[in-house]
């Protein structure tokens, strides 16, 4: 049997052939560089957006102290009840007189012992009895759309907008943890600093109890009121008659 | 004379960038502090009527302000989707789990047995208003008049834009929950709900729902808008049920 004859070609070796060293010391060398340029660029789109996010969150953050999003008043007045049988254009007339309304009169509305106008412009004004209220508000500049834009409910391209938005917000805080090398970078300063700020959130978390604390000052129950039913050792828990809704817990 | 923990700015000029920020820093440290200190202050100083509340029982014992709670003089528009807030176009639909349901409009509601009951509301945030005089119809008189059956053991409160809010039967037919259109003698403004809201006052105020279109009476509870999204769904103020 003939030997087989040389290839004429050499074999190709079994190993890759090595990378461009250049091209991994670039990368080694300029990441930072790279992470700094988006950190930068994507700080400077981000701005319109942190900026209606932080004040609309704090100003919503405090809706139990004012109201965020309109300007709302309200006073009474006294008037002569109108009687039932006076005509609307005729108690509309009285009722403005004495709540000192002036404008366009949009609808008059009887139901009961009420004569309620609505104005252009939002005013509303109701007699009932031997009092007025007159009730208006206007929208407060910038909060009211900004307001209605951080909370997402019922929008639909705006959620998908606040998504990206969030996810750069995410590229912002992580990339900035690696921007910076040595002792103002992660070896010192960063962490300390990285450190006291995860401390809030999970100090409130722990010193609150979290979401699913209970209430520390526990308040006896109602006369009359029965223990919920406790589950059996067998996990099955007996519950009251179908038709006995109020024991139900 | 110059203060020993500064440095020589004229003799080390390249320390003066990181000097001014440390300034800076503290300057904004403290000015922060002392906003929440002031804050806090303004907070506790007009809280006198939050510890008399606290100290004040209902009939059924509890205290009068639930754990956490705190007191405001008027009610907070705590926002929502509004309804139009125009009587003129309301209806009121009863239905679900009953023999007879039916829709009511503005005049119609007026013209049921009325009631005008002091109660007291709890929001969720931590406000309390105390001692409103609540008119509008109970609803354990809509329920009389739909015939609710016996299988009903929830109450589904429908509103504006498709917000719910549910309760236990018991607890929204109670003897202060309603469906009201009237505070302190006043007609409600449309960010409390106008024209007409629900009123169940012993539960966390969310499920009181504002710009009410709907009750609907159900055997199997269906959690709402916010008890689907992490907050209780039984929301017991004085055990402080505020989130699951």
């Amino acid at each position: 049997m003939p030997e087989l004859a040389e290839p004429a070609v050499a074999q190709a070796p079994s190993t890759p052939p090595a990378r461009d060293p250049g091209l991994a010391r670039t990368i080694k060398k300029r990441w930072r560089l790279w992470l700094r340029t988006l950190h930068r660029d994507i700080g400077y789109l981000a701005v319109g957006f942190t900026v209606l996010y932080a004040l609309s969150g704090i100003a919503m953050n405090h809706i139990d102290d004012w109201d965020p999003n309109f300007v709302a008043g309200e006073t009474t007045r006294k008037i002569t009840p109108i009687p039932a049988t006076m005509s609307d254009a005729d108690a509309a007339r009285q009722i403005a007189e004495a709540a000192g309304v002036t404008g366009k009169l949009d609808d008059v509305f009887r139901a009961g012992d009420e004569v309620r106008l609505s104005y252009a412009g939002g005013a509303k004004v109701t007699a009932i009895g031997d009092t007025v209220t007159i009730q208006h508000r206007r929208d407060r500049v910038f909060f009211r759309v900004a307001d209605w834009l951080h909370a997402t409910r019922g929008k639909q391209a705006w959620k998908y907008i606040a998504d990206a938005y969030a996810v750069l917000l995410l590229y912002l805080a992580i990339s900035g943890v690696f921007m910076i090398k040595g002792r103002l970078g992660l070896r010192w300063r960063g962490a300390t600093l990285i450190a006291i700020g995860l401390a809030g959130p999970l100090g409130y978390i722990v010193l609150s109890g979290g979401p699913g604390a209970q209430a520390t000052e526990r308040v006896a129950a109602r006369p009359g009121e029965v223990d919920p039913p406790k589950p059996r050792a067998d996990g099955i828990t007996p519950l009251p008659p179908d038709d006995d809704a109020a024991k139900r817990p | 004379m110059r203060d020993p923990r500064r440095p020589d700015l004229d003799r080390y000029p390249e320390l003066q960038r990181s000097w001014d920020r440390r300034q800076f820093v503290k300057s904004a440290a403290v000015g922060t502090a002392l906003m929440a200190l002031g804050g806090a202050l303004v907070r506790l100083a007009g809280d006198d009527l939050s510890k008399q509340a606290r100290a004040e029982k209902r009939p059924d014992g509890r205290p009068r302000l639930p754990p956490g709670q705190r007191m405001l003089e008027v009610l907070r528009p705590m926002g929502g989707e509004e309804g139009d807030g125009d009587p003129r176009s309301f209806k009121l639909r009863v239905h679900g789990a009953v023999k007879s349901p039916f829709e009511i409009d503005y005049a119609g509601l007026l013209q049921l047995p009325q009631v005008e009951k002091q109660a007291d509301v709890h929001c969720v945030t931590g406000w309390s208003l105390v001692g409103g005089l609540w008119k509008g119809v109970q609803l354990a008189t809509l329920a009389e008049k739909a015939g609710v059956k016996a299988e009903a053991r929830y109450v589904i409160f429908e509103a504006a834009h498709g917000y719910t809010a549910n309760a236990p039967i018991a607890e929204a037919t109670a003897d202060t929950a309603m469906v009201t259109y009237r505070l302190n003698g006043k007609p409600l403004a449309l960010q409390h709900g106008a024209p007409v809201r629900g009123l169940v006052p012993d539960l966390y105020f969310w499920k009181s729902a504002k710009w009410l279109t709907g009750i609907r009476f159900v055997k199997v509870d269906e959690p709402g808008y916010w008890e689907v999204r992490g907050y209780n769904n039984h929301a017991d103020p004085w055990q402080e049920q505020r989130y699951a």
